[in-house]
């Protein structure tokens, strides 16, 4: 099964790089692009990607909107790939806020970028949590209640699941720190995202961090 | 008793004989202004009288001549530095001295100079003539006849009944000191209201520091946006490359040439950058404002630019912030327009009116003028600016020209 991409920047050249990158992979595939975000809804609705490649800074409406409208208007919104040129840009944190599932640096190595795709496509680890930390630390928690996740009512062990999460391991390396099986840790997974209402592993760490249920460093 | 033991820990400070050292200065600017007073009133007696000669000598040597030497600005910038080294006083920084000293800071400073030569032209006198009062003080109960304080037209009676001014005289040092510190305090207090920097000098010094910072933020994101840009262009074309280097040799040809190109692009971005860094760190040299759009327009003319100017308004009643800014708009939008439109004609109006500041930038499209962002990083500084003061820009293609549009208001909302 191949996966779809869809690309999304404004300058021509580093779609063109992008697509070189990504269509000498056997099991990815760019099917469309688009050089701002005002397009994006539309065409993902009609070409079903798997993944967005997504620049924020962009004419017209940037990344952090169109990942916004992408999320609230398709019913299986694909996973949001966020573009950025530098780490610590607060546009990153701003986009992950409106729902994208991780970032990748413009200047990543080509095995990073398929890595980084392929990761993301199964939901199964979290991409940069060390960035991701970063980002969470810099964002002010004062907004939300300090325990907001207890409203969500995790049991002990999908708490436990959920910092496991958030340190960046993947479920098999839960599995094997909890010594239970795989597809035990997949359902904690499943339930922690269902009752955080997290469309992923980077939106329930993100709120996991923002809610002071974990706190940086 | 804690304030006692502050009290009497008082002649061991040195801040106390710091400030002492200030006061004994102060005493040391009197003389001269004495002396020539001594040689003016001679000179008028003939003609007025003495005693209108020596009323008007010491009016004028006495009283104008300080508040005058007061009124200088660099007399204002010693003083400044004496009071923060012998005083031990906080007064903020802001570089007084390339900027005019308006009358009210100037006369604050005059009745500082006065106060600091007659407090401590006071102080100094008893410093100088007490210690001879004090030693003859000390021989008056051996003595038989009336005893002179020394050089002090005083005189105390000698012999055994005067012993009491032996303790009153061994003391009265002890006291001056205190009544030292007691003036250093009340100078201490009293500079920072006298030299300190006026609201209005403080107001200047916080929109300068504003402006620099703009100014960084602007640096910092022409940087992010000309080189970060350029140089991501770069690694992903050249990962890409290498990627498909077997298979697709006709996209590694065109990534080559788009590394060169990209590379390029951002060696010139940076040198523009750098070259504003270095102007900044080297020449200081003050901000330009509207008063130097002509010699901008005649630059760029000489540059083989085509610009046709109409320029209206009283530039200079345009607030200092909008003014470098007006300028800059306009000094990056001929930048942009040389980089993009090549020698094409290019058209300028601005007009100051009484609210608003109207900028108009127009050159003819030649075809290559870039759509996208690319062309329009210059454009995001424009943009940053005209928002820092709440104006509106419009830029884009319109009838086969392309056109920046720029509003400013002259006054900010109330």
């Amino acid at each position: 099964m191949t996966l779809g991409v869809l690309l999304v920047d404004d300058e021509p050249l580093i779609r063109s790089g992008l697509r070189a990158i990504i269509n000498a992979e056997p099991d990815l595939a760019v099917i469309g692009e688009a050089e701002d975000g005002a397009s994006v809804t539309s065409l993902a609705r009609r070409l079903r990607p798997d993944i967005v490649l997504m620049d924020v800074r962009m004419p017209i409406i940037d990344g952090i909107e169109a990942t916004r409208r992408l999320l609230a208007n398709l019913d299986d919104p694909p996973r949001v790939l966020v573009l950025t040129t530098f780490e610590n840009d607060d546009y990153v944190f701003d986009a992950l806020r409106a729902g994208a599932s991780g970032f990748l640096l413009k200047r990543a190595r080509p095995d990073e970028v398929i890595r980084a795709i392929r990761l993301l496509a199964a939901g199964e680890s979290l991409l940069f949590p060390t960035a991701i930390r970063e980002l969470a630390a810099r964002c002010s928690p004062a907004e939300t209640p300090a325990r907001g996740l207890d409203a969500a009512g995790l049991t002990d062990r999908e708490a436990e699941v959920l910092r496991l999460v958030a340190q960046g391991l993947s479920n098999a390396e839960i599995a094997s720190q909890l010594i239970v099986s795989l597809e035990t840790v997949k359902s904690h997974v499943a339930h922690v995202l269902t009752k955080l209402d997290a469309r992923d592993r980077t939106q329930a760490v993100i709120r996991a961090y923002e809610s002071g249920f974990i706190i940086p460093r | 008793m804690p304030r006692a033991r502050e009290l009497l820990a008082i002649p061991a400070r040195s801040s106390t004989w710091q400030r002492y050292a200030y006061l004994v200065v102060g005493a040391a600017l009197v003389p001269p202004y004495g002396t020539l007073a001594g040689f003016v009133a001679p000179a008028l007696e003939g003609g007025l009288g003495a005693t209108a000669a020596w009323g008007l000598a010491i009016v004028v040597c006495a009283v104008v001549l300080p508040i005058a030497t007061g009124m200088l600005p660099a007399v204002r910038e010693l003083e400044i530095g004496a009071a923060r080294r012998l005083l031990g006083v906080g007064i903020a920084d802001l570089q007084t001295l390339d900027a005019k000293t308006s009358w009210p800071t100037r006369w604050r400073s005059a009745a500082w100079f006065v106060t600091h030569l007659v407090i401590g032209g006071v102080i100094g006198s008893v410093t100088v003539v007490l210690p001879p009062a004090l030693v003859s003080a000390c021989f008056a109960p051996f003595e038989s006849g009336d005893v002179q304080l020394g050089r002090l037209d005083a005189t105390v009676p000698g012999g055994p009944g005067s012993a009491w001014i032996v303790p009153l005289a061994l003391l009265s040092p002890l006291a001056l000191i205190y009544i030292a510190a007691a003036a250093g305090a009340l100078l201490s207090w009293l500079s920072p209201r006298l030299l300190g920097p006026s609201p209005t000098e403080r107001l200047a010094a916080a929109q300068r520091q504003a402006m620099r910072l703009a100014e960084r933020n602007r640096l910092a994101r022409e940087l992010h946006d000309s080189v970060g840009h350029a140089l991501s262009i770069v690694t992903v074309q050249a990962g890409a490359a290498e990627r498909v280097l077997d298979n697709d040799p006709v996209f590694v040809r065109d990534a080559l040439t788009n590394i060169q190109t990209s590379a390029r692009n951002g060696l010139r971005d940076l040198d523009h950058v750098l070259g504003l860094l270095r102007d900044d760190v080297v020449s200081r040299a003050p901000t330009p404002t509207l008063a130097d759009l002509r010699q901008l327009i005649d630059s760029s003319r000489s540059a083989s630019i085509d610009i046709t100017a109409e320029l209206t308004g009283q530039f200079d009643d345009v607030p200092q912030a909008v003014s470098c800014e007006a300028f800059r708009i306009v000094q990056e939008s001929l930048t942009n327009a040389a980089r993009h439109a090549g020698r094409a004609p290019v058209s300028l109006r601005l007009k100051v009116g009484a609210d608003e500041l109207e900028l108009e930038l127009t050159n003819p499209l030649n075809g290559n003028h870039p759509r996208h962002a690319g062309g329009g990083r210059g454009l995001d500084g424009i943009r940053e600016r005209v928002m820092s003061l709440r104006g509106d820009v419009s830029a884009g293609a319109d009838s086969g020209q392309w056109r920046i549009a720029v509003r400013l208001p002259l006054r900010p909302p109330p």
